[in-house]
């Protein structure tokens, strides 16, 4: 048997494989992703409300330019990245699933089809 | 000796905290046809979705081709020509038999290759092109699903329960396209329960119980006391 391998295709394969670019579980990756994006928010909006406290505490410009541009200004940037990788990977998750059940769905409507025009074909004696 | 094209080795795995592969071991030789048998739960579609990469191992090493491709993913290895028939029917029943080909036209073959090579495997198909694939017998349904996985020049081919629900005359003709397709140089990783007619077509046949392997040896020298003891309980350890 070994004789009538084919060596071409085994060669190429071998290569792909050597060529395989090895990666951590992606599932993993999209659920740590994930769990940072809602780290990021909650930290931004905590960030951007204590800025706007202690900007309004004082009446001295310099330390309100300074609570705003540490406090809020850097806690809306995390808002947008927390809220961005949020709705990515939590969408992504979402729409796996539902495509999935997509799948199922109409696996199973085609069975139900096919069932009820044999039934049909039964009757009619065919 | 050459290096197996797939290999196994004291792989463990399972779902959550419930694990199902012991410490298994095992490899296939190009162009070899090597059966893995075994009772319900004894870990067999396990083994296939590691070997596809669908389940990452807790520990172990997955080896294709003599890399460790532990981890890799299943997209990128199904690319590289390790094809998978899941168990059950792995085709889109409310696509037609042809649509259902065009799936294939991922891995950049182009429809008439495809259909031209599924077609002269499988005339009957050739006849149903323009039909649901949903609508046609168990047998066709497999047929379709194993001209679509041959379309994409496969080097390795992993076959979960080809035989399910469906009558003997059919299963024993679907083994001989299997052994006709190890023949050209594929190498196939069978999964079955019912052993009588994958035996006949298997080089190599390891039988799984609770995760291990309880016997392995040349596919003809399997014998019915070997099976009946791992499927009743009383294998030889």
């Amino acid at each position: 048997m070994e004789s009538e391998v084919n060596d071409d295709r085994i060669q190429a394969f071998t290569q792909e494989i050597g060529e395989l670019k090895l990666r951590g579980s992606r599932g993993d990756r999209e659920r740590i992703l994930l769990v940072i994006g809602v780290i990021a928010l909650i930290a931004g909006v905590v960030l951007a409300v204590v800025g706007g406290f202690q900007a309004s505490g004082t009446t001295d410009l310099g330390d309100q330019v300074a609570f705003l541009a540490t406090g809020t200004f850097i806690g809306l940037a995390l808002v947008v990245l927390g809220t961005a990788l949020f709705i990515r990977y939590s969408v992504a998750r979402f729409m796996r699933f539902w495509l999935v059940r997509l799948v199922h769905e109409h696996r199973s409507e085609t069975d139900r089809v096919v069932a009820a025009l044999r039934e049909i074909e039964s009757k009619l004696g065919r | 000796m050459n290096t197996p094209i797939l290999e196994l080795s004291h792989i463990r795995a399972g779902y959550g905290a419930i694990e199902v592969l012991h410490d298994l071991s095992l490899s296939v030789e190009r162009g070899q046809v090597v059966v893995l048998l075994g009772p319900n739960g004894a870990g067999k579609s396990t083994t296939i979705k590691v070997v596809s990469g669908l389940l990452r191992p807790t520990s172990g090493q997955l080896l294709v081709a003599g890399r460790d491709v532990t981890g890799a993913q299943p997209d990128a290895l199904a690319r590289a020509g390790l094809c998978t028939i899941p168990e059950g029917r792995g085709i889109f029943p409310n696509l037609t038999v042809r649509e259902n080909l065009v799936m294939a036209t991922y891995t950049g073959f182009k429809i008439a290759d495809i259909e031209e090579r599924a077609y002269s495997r499988f005339p009957r198909l050739s006849e149903r092109c323009h039909q649901l694939a949903g609508t046609m017998s168990g047998g066709e349904q497999q047929m379709l699903s194993l001209a679509r996985a041959l379309a994409t020049d496969p080097a390795i081919l992993l076959l979960d329960e080809l035989s399910m629900g469906l009558a003997p005359k059919i299963v024993a003709e679907l083994y001989e396209q299997v052994a006709s397709i190890a023949d050209e140089g594929v190498s196939v990783l069978v999964v079955e329960q019912f052993a009588r007619t994958v035996l006949g077509v298997a080089d190599w046949a390891v039988v799984l119980a609770h995760g291990t392997v309880q016997a392995s040896g040349p596919a003809h020298e399997i014998g019915d006391e070997v099976l009946a003891g791992a499927y009743l309980g009383s294998a030889p350890k």
